[in-house]
C-alpha cells in the first residue's frame, strides 16, 4: 500500500447542489490495482460505503472541520473477485480504463422493455471499443443475457435511488460474419 | 452468472392453468357442486381444488418460475425440475379430482385415488418449491416482493401438508385417530392456508414489484411494505402451524380458539389494509400517467379483495360465517385471486412474448412496441364483464340464487373465454402490423411450448 491515495474532492459539485456520483464510479474506475481513493465530502458519504463495499473497497472516515469529510477507500486484495460476485456491481469486464463514453443516454423514465431497447439502439451505434454510458430505472435482468449474446463487455452499477447505471462497450474488431 | 432469461415452460403451466379455469367455471356454470350441495360435498371439493391447485397454483407458479429470478437478481436453479413438477401437478390433480368423484359416488374404482393423488401433488408441489428455494438462497439479501413470496411457499407447505393427511383419511387409508381428528377440524386452516397463505401472499409479493415496475413508480422498500409483510406472516403461522397442531394435540376448544384467531385475523388485515396504501402510493407516484388494462383490471381485483374482507369480517360478527363461507370464497378467488391473476396475465403473456420474439433484434432493426401485440380496448369491455358477473355471482350466494349463479358464472367463462382468445392472438402476433411483425431474426414463439433452442 505505498501507491499514493487518488484525490477526489467533490465538495464544489455537492455545494453547487450537483450529484457527484458519476465522478466517483469515474474515479474508482480509473484507479489502478491496489491503489486507495481519497475522498473529500461535504457529509459523510454512507451511500457509498455500501456501494464501493460491494466492490471491495474498505472505507475510512473522518472529520476534518467545517462539517467536511475525508474517507479513504482501501481496495481489499480479494477486490476483483468480490466485484464480479456482488450484486451491485456486476461487470463481465475487468476494470481496466475504458475510454470516455461516446453515447450517454437517460432510459429512466422509459416503460419496460423501452429502456432496454434504446440502450441497444446505442450501442449498435458505437464504433468498435467505444463504450456507452445508459441510466436505467432498474437492475436491467433482461439485458444481461442480450449482451452476452452479442459478446459486449459492460460494467453497471446500482445507483443511490434505485435505478441503474450501466456502461456497455463495443468489441475492438467486428465480430466475424 | 447473472441476470434473467425467459422461463421455458412458464406458458405452458399458464395454458394448463387457464384450462382449469375453463372447467371449473363451466362445471359452476352446469350446476355441479355448491349450492346444489354443501359446501364440503365432494362435488364442491372438485371445482374449489380444480380452481385452487389448476388454475390459481399453476398460473403463480408459473409466474414464480419468470419472477423469482427477476426479483432476486439470480438464474433460476435446477431448471430441470420445472416440468416434472407440472406433470407431477397434473398427474396428482387429475387423481384428486378422480378421488372426489369417487366420494361422489360418480365413478366407482376401488382405490384409494386420494391418497395417491395427494402424495403426487406433494412431490409436484416439493419439485415445484425447490428451484425457486435455491434460486431465493442464492441472493445475499431478499427483497420485499421475495419474502411475500417466500412466506407464500412456507404456506403452500402447510396447505399440502394438511391436504395430503385429508386425503390419506378421506381414500380410507389410514384410520389414525389423530388423523381423523385433523380432518374433522382443520379443514378451514387448509383452506385459509392454500387462499390466504400461498395464493394471496405470493400474489401480493410479485404485485408489489411488477405494479411499480409497469406504472413507473418508486418501488423503494417502505416500511408499510415491511409491516404488511412481517404481520401477514405471523398470522399465517398461527392459521397455518399453531391452530392445526393445537387441533393434533386437543386443545382447540372454546376461547382459545377465538383469540387466536381473532389475533390472526387482526394481522391479516392490518397487513392488507397495508398493502393497499402501499399500492395506493404506487399509483398517486406513478411517473406513467397513462394507465394499462392490466392496471385498471387489478384495480377490480383490489376493490374484490377489500369487499371479500368486508364480507368476511360482517360474517364473523354475525356469526353467518358457516352460512356466507361459500360466497365469501366465491369473491375471493374469482375477483381477487383470478382476477388479479388474468390481469397481469394480459400484461406478462404479451410482454414476455415481446422478449422472445424482439429480444434477438433489440435495438438492431425497428420493432413494434409491446402494446402493439394487444388492443386494450377490444378487450376491456371482457374485463368490465368478468368483474360484473363475478360480482353478481357472488350476490346470488348470498341471496341464495343457484340460477342467478349459474347465469353469472356463464357470463364469467365466456369473458374468460375472450380474454384467453386475445392472449392466444398477442402470442401469434395477430395484432402487429404485417410488415412490421416479423423483422429479419426475430423467433416466432410457439403457443405455449418453450423454444426449440435458446439461440
Amino acid at each position: 500500500m505505498n501507491m499514493p491515495h487518488r484525490d477526489l474532492d467533490v465538495r464544489p459539485i455537492l455545494k453547487e447542489g450537483g450529484e457527484p456520483f458519476s465522478v466517483i464510479m469515474d474515479a474508482v474506475a480509473e484507479l489502478k490495482p491496489g491503489q486507495s481513493l481519497r475522498l473529500f465530502a461535504t457529509f459523510k458519504p454512507i451511500p457509498l460505503f455500501q456501494v464501493l463495499g460491494s466492490r471491495g473497497f474498505t472505507p475510512s472516515a473522518r472529520e476534518i472541520g467545517n462539517g467536511d469529510w475525508e474517507v479513504i477507500f482501501t481496495p481489499s486484495d480479494i477486490a476483483t473477485s468480490r466485484e464480479l460476485s456482488a450484486p451491485s456491481t456486476i461487470a463481465s469486464a475487468s476494470a481496466d480504463a475504458w475510454p470516455p463514453p461516446s453515447i450517454q443516454m437517460d432510459n429512466r423514465d422509459l416503460d419496460p422493455p423501452e429502456p432496454l431497447v434504446r440502450t441497444l439502439e446505442g450501442v449498435e451505434q458505437l464504433a468498435p471499443g467505444e463504450t456507452l454510458v445508459a441510466l436505467l430505472p432498474r437492475e436491467p435482468l433482461f439485458l444481461f443475457d442480450e449482451l452476452k449474446a452479442r459478446g459486449l463487455a459492460w460494467r453497471g452499477t446500482m445507483e443511490t435511488d434505485g435505478s441503474y447505471r450501466i456502461e456497455i462497450r463495443a468489441v475492438e474488431q467486428e465480430p466475424s460474419p | 452468472m447473472l441476470g434473467a432469461s425467459i422461463s421455458r415452460w412458464t406458458m405452458a403451466y399458464f395454458a394448463a392453468a387457464l384450462l382449469c379455469l375453463l372447467a371449473g367455471l363451466t362445471a359452476i356454470a352446469a350446476g355441479f357442486g355448491y349450492p346444489q350441495t354443501g359446501l364440503r360435498a365432494p362435488e364442491t371439493l372438485v371445482i374449489v381444488h380444480l380452481v385452487a391447485i389448476g388454475w390459481l397454483s399453476l398460473l403463480i407458479l408459473g409466474a414464480l418460475f419468470q419472477f423469482v429470478p427477476v426479483l432476486v437478481g439470480k438464474p433460476l436453479r435446477d431448471q430441470a425440475l420445472v416440468l416434472p413438477a407440472l406433470l407431477s401437478l397434473l398427474a396428482g390433480l387429475g387423481l384428486l379430482l378422480a378421488g372426489f368423484l369417487r366420494l361422489a359416488g360418480v365413478v366407482e374404482i376401488e382405490l384409494p385415488l386420494l391418497a395417491w393423488g395427494g402424495v403426487l401433488l406433494a412431490a409436484g408441489f416439493l419439485t415445484a418449491i425447490w428451484p425457486l428455494a435455491r434460486t431465493m438462497l442464492d441472493a445475499p439479501t431478499l427483497p420485499l416482493s421475495a419474502r411475500f413470496v417466500a412466506t407464500g411457499l412456507a404456506s403452500l407447505g402447510g396447505t399440502f401438508l394438511l391436504g395430503g393427511s385429508f386425503a390419506f383419511v378421506l381414500s380410507g387409508v389410514t384410520a389414525t385417530s389423530t388423523l381423523v381428528e385433523l380432518h374433522a377440524n382443520a379443514v378451514p386452516y387448509h383452506a385459509l392456508a392454500g387462499f390466504g397463505g400461498w395464493l394471496s401472499c405470493t400474489a401480493i409479493g410479485v404485485s408489489y414489484r411488477l405494479l411499480p415496475m409497469f406504472m413507473l413508480s418508486p418501488d423503494t422498500e417502505r416500511a408499510t411494505g415491511r409491516v404488511a409483510w412481517l404481520s401477514l406472516s405471523m398470522a399465517l403461522v398461527l392459521v397455518v402451524a399453531v391452530m392445526p397442531l393445537m387441533v393434533l394435540v386437543g386443545a382447540a376448544a372454546g376461547t382459545k380458539v377465538s383469540i387466536v384467531l381473532a389475533v390472526a385475523g387482526a394481522l391479516a388485515l392490518g397487513s392488507v389494509v397495508l398493502y393497499g396504501t402501499d399500492i395506493a402510493f404506487f399509483y398517486r407516484n406513478r411517473k406513467r400517467r397513462k394507465t394499462e388494462l392490466n392496471l385498471r383490471a387489478a384495480g377490480g381485483a383490489l376493490v374484490a379483495l377489500y369487499a371479500a374482507i368486508a364480507l368476511f369480517i360482517a360474517a364473523a360478527v354475525r356469526g353467518t360465517l358457516d352460512v356466507h363461507a361459500g360466497a365469501i370464497t366465491y369473491l375471493f378467488a374469482f375477483g381477487w385471486l383470478s382476477g388479479l391473476g388474468l390481469s397481469q396475465l394480459y400484461k406478462i403473456v404479451p410482454f414476455l412474448t415481446w422478449l422472445e420474439c424482439y429480444g434477438p433484434v433489440m435495438g438492431r432493426r425497428p420493432t413494434p412496441r409491446v402494446q402493439d401485440l394487444v388492443v386494450e380496448r377490444r378487450v376491456e369491455p371482457w374485463f368490465v364483464l368478468y368483474f360484473a358477473s363475478v360480482a353478481i355471482g357472488t350476490g346470488a350466494l348470498l341471496a341464495e340464487a343457484p340460477g342467478l349463479l349459474r347465469a353469472a358464472a356463464a357470463t364469467t367463462l365466456i369473458a374468460v373465454i375472450i380474454i384467453i382468445a386475445e392472449l392466444i392472438l398477442a402470442r401469434r402476433l395477430h395484432n402487429v402490423a404485417p410488415e412490421a411483425r416479423l423483422p429479419e431474426g426475430a423467433r416466432v414463439p410457439r403457443l405455449f411450448l418453450p423454444a426449440a433452442s435458446n439461440r
